[in-house]
């Protein structure tokens, strides 16, 4: 009796009880595609948080100022604020090993009116090195420069997507001049630079920032102005020479700002925070819901092949008559067994397959919600084809072997 | 009728334990022994251990005690897979009740016993075409076992039991769910096997017509076998 034939008589039994196959297929369904579906959504997700931190880079550190005990809640005074001096020492004391410095600060959100629409913007005063910093890629003009910022101009980069709304088709951006409202005044700017918005959909659906608005930059020196603000930065970025422990040295320099300047502050400190570390722990998360549902999976695959098990012993005494035919035919033990133990796998490998199909629509349909384009993990679904098989087997050892060994006289006397 | 003894059994005990100390014996010590080429018919009253010593015969049961020699073969020395492949190739069962496997056609049912022993899948077919011609049955290949008459089924059945060209013919009963006309058929069957194809016969039957049709009846009372039963306990204690 080859396989051929017994793949045949399996498929037979499982088509004259179709539903009562399906119920069993259940809980294998349900743990595979549950495998599948959380395999290729967490492919999906890591594959969007790591470009978009790649897109930053995880080089990139900030130093903020913050409380030194979180009781106190005196109101931030100028000389809290960290000054152009205490960065310029800093730049001085590590040389080579910060790449590009960037300080912001936040204008806040911005109208400006075209026709009956406007055009919002939410608009930053940066410096020089903000660019860089922050991976943004100018396509026409210039980005903010360290001469504007000497000249507190009144310079704006804006993005292409805004450039489509604010002129006619075929306009040159550049030397534009834009009236902005804000809740501080009008901004009168000259559009100096485009740069390209690439932000991801996923960002964006975290940030729950409304895709209609897009980023602006104009000097830190004319933010500052226009706000009527301290001289001095509530936090900046830098980037770290690229091979250096990014987590230690962030922690160096903040000790080395602390030592300098905060020393004397009896209520601030600086603090820092590392894109790699922040990278490393959502890995981290990632990977605990990961087990999680992989676990959670596992049990089910456990329920469903104590399910294989339960029917495939119904199935054993439904057809003890016939099993005793087929030894009185000169069917061996060993094939009686074999008989069984295929269309248990069977049973577990139908079942194995549409919950790969139902693990990669709903993982799908998951990485459409996210916006970020699905990963379905081929180890994965070989991982799963191999576990309902293995399941087929174990599961359905026992009420084969019950089978193989059934008495061919009692066999056949059974009613 | 000359020839070698195929079927040889000398006290062959059959006991049940039905629970200890309980121990139920229902074959007493049966000698018999059948040639090649025979027809035999087996009848005695219900009970009276006729299936149990068919299946003994047919090494699908192992006797309690006693020695039975199969076509030259010691049984009690033999395994439980060689004597699964005895009933593969020299025996050939048909069953009061038919014992067709359910939801599977005619064909497949006859090519179950050629199945098992290995045979490819063109030779399987077209020896169970030859079959179902042999017993008439050629226009119903295809049909399910429910969809036949308890005569088609018996047919099926025989040309089942015929599958690997078996040495012996185990008949349990086989006209006893059948009408007198289609158990005449039936009947007809097993005489051209044995008269053709001189295939071993053991029959069991509450017919005595029937019965009388064959080369010897074998009586049974009680777990035991009386030859010629107009001359009475010749045989036996
Ligand atoms: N497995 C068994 N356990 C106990 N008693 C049995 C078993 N099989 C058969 N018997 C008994 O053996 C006796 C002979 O049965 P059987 O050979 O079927 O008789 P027959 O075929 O002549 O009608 C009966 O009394 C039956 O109850
Ligand atoms: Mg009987």
């Amino acid at each position: 009796m080859n396989i051929g034939e017994n793949i045949l008589l399996a498929f037979a039994s499982l088509k004259s009880n179709k539903m009562r196959a399906l119920l069993t297929m259940l809980g294998i369904i349900i743990g595979i595609s549950s495998v599948i579906m959380i395999t290729t959504l967490g492919n999906a997700l890591q594959g969007s948080v790591t470009s978009t931190f790649e897109d930053f880079g995880t080089n990139l550190i900030e130093l903020y100022i913050a409380y030194k005990d979180d009781s106190t809640s005196r109101p931030v005074d100028e000389k809290d604020l960290i000054s152009d001096e205490m960065i310029d020492a800093l730049k001085e004391q590590y040389g080579e090993n910060i790449l590009s410095i960037s300080t912001s600060l936040d204008v806040g959100k911005g109208k400006i009116k075209v026709g009956r629409n406007d055009v919002k913007l939410s608009i930053s005063g940066t410096n020089e090195g903000f660019c860089e910093s922050n991976a943004i890629e100018v396509s026409e003009g210039r980005f903010i420069t360290e001469k504007d910022i000497k000249g507190g101009k009144n310079v704006i980069v804006i993005a292409d997507k805004a450039v489509s709304k604010l002129f006619p088709k075929g306009t040159d951006p550049i030397g534009q001049e834009l009236k902005i409202k804000t809740d501080s005044g009008t901004l009168a700017m000259t559009v100096v630079g485009v740069y390209k918005s690439k932000v991801s959909k996923m960002m964006s659906a975290m940030m729950m920032s409304d895709s209609e608005t897009t980023n602006a930059y104009i000097p830190i020196s004319t933010a500052q102005r226009f706000m009527d603000s301290d001289n001095g930065y509530k936090f900046f970025d830098f980037k770290a020479a690229k091979g250096l422990d990014y987590k230690k040295f962030a922690e160096e320099a903040a000790s080395f700002m602390n030592e300098k300047f905060y020393k004397d502050n009896p209520y601030f400190q600086v603090k820092f925070y590392c894109f790699e570390q922040q990278l490393d722990s959502f890995m981290q998360i990632l990977s605990i819901v990961k087990l999680v549902i992989t676990i959670i999976a596992g049990i089910s695959l456990l329920v469903g092949g104590i399910g294989v098990m339960n029917i495939m012993l119904v199935s054993v005494t439904e057809r003890t008559r016939e099993i005793g035919v087929r030894k009185a035919l000169g069917a061996t033990n060993g094939a009686i067994r074999m008989q069984f133990i295929v269309e248990s796998i069977i049973i577990c490998l139908i079942g194995g397959v549409i919950g790969i199909l139902l693990g990669l629509l709903l993982g799908n349909i998951g990485a459409l919600i996210i916006g970020s384009p699905a990963a379905p993990s081929i180890s994965g679904i070989i991982t799963a084809v191999t576990f309902s098989l293995a399941i087929g087997v174990f599961f359905g050892y026992y009420p084969a072997n019950k089978a193989a060994k059934l008495d061919p006289i009692e066999a056949l006397r059974y009613e | 009728m000359e020839g070698k003894t195929i079927i040889e059994m000398q006290g062959i005990i059959k006991a049940f334990y039905i629970g200890t100390p309980n121990q139920l014996e229902i074959l007493h010590g049966i000698n018999l022994s059948v040639k090649e080429g025979e027809f035999v018919s087996i009848v005695g009253a219900s009970g009276s251990g006729k299936s149990t010593l068919m299946n003994i015969i047919g090494v699908l049961d192992r006797p309690t005690a006693g020695n039975y020699i199969l076509d030259g073969i010691q049984i009690s020395s033999v395994g439980d897979k060689k004597l699964s492949e005895i009933r593969n190739k020299k025996i050939g069962f048909v069953f009061q009740n038919f014992n067709l496997i359910s939801r599977t056609s005619a064909i497949k049912n006859i090519e179950l016993p050629m199945l098992y022993a290995g045979i490819p899948k063109q030779k399987r077919t077209k020896r169970a075409k030859e079959l179902l011609e042999l017993v008439e049955m050629s226009d119903r290949a295809s049909h399910m076992p429910n969809e036949l008459s308890g005569g088609q089924k018996q047919r099926v059945a025989i040309a089942r039991a015929m599958a690997n060209d078996p040495a012996i013919i185990l008949a349990d009963e086989p006209t006893g769910a059948l009408d007198s006309y289609t158990g005449r058929l039936v009947m007809d069957i097993f005489h051209r096997l044995n008269k053709e194809q001189g295939k071993t016969i053991v029959l069991i039957t509450h017919n005595n017509e029937l019965a009388a049709e064959t080369d010897r009846i074998i009586t049974m009372k009680d777990g035991m076998t009386y030859e010629n039963p107009a001359t009475k306990r010749e045989a036996g204690q």
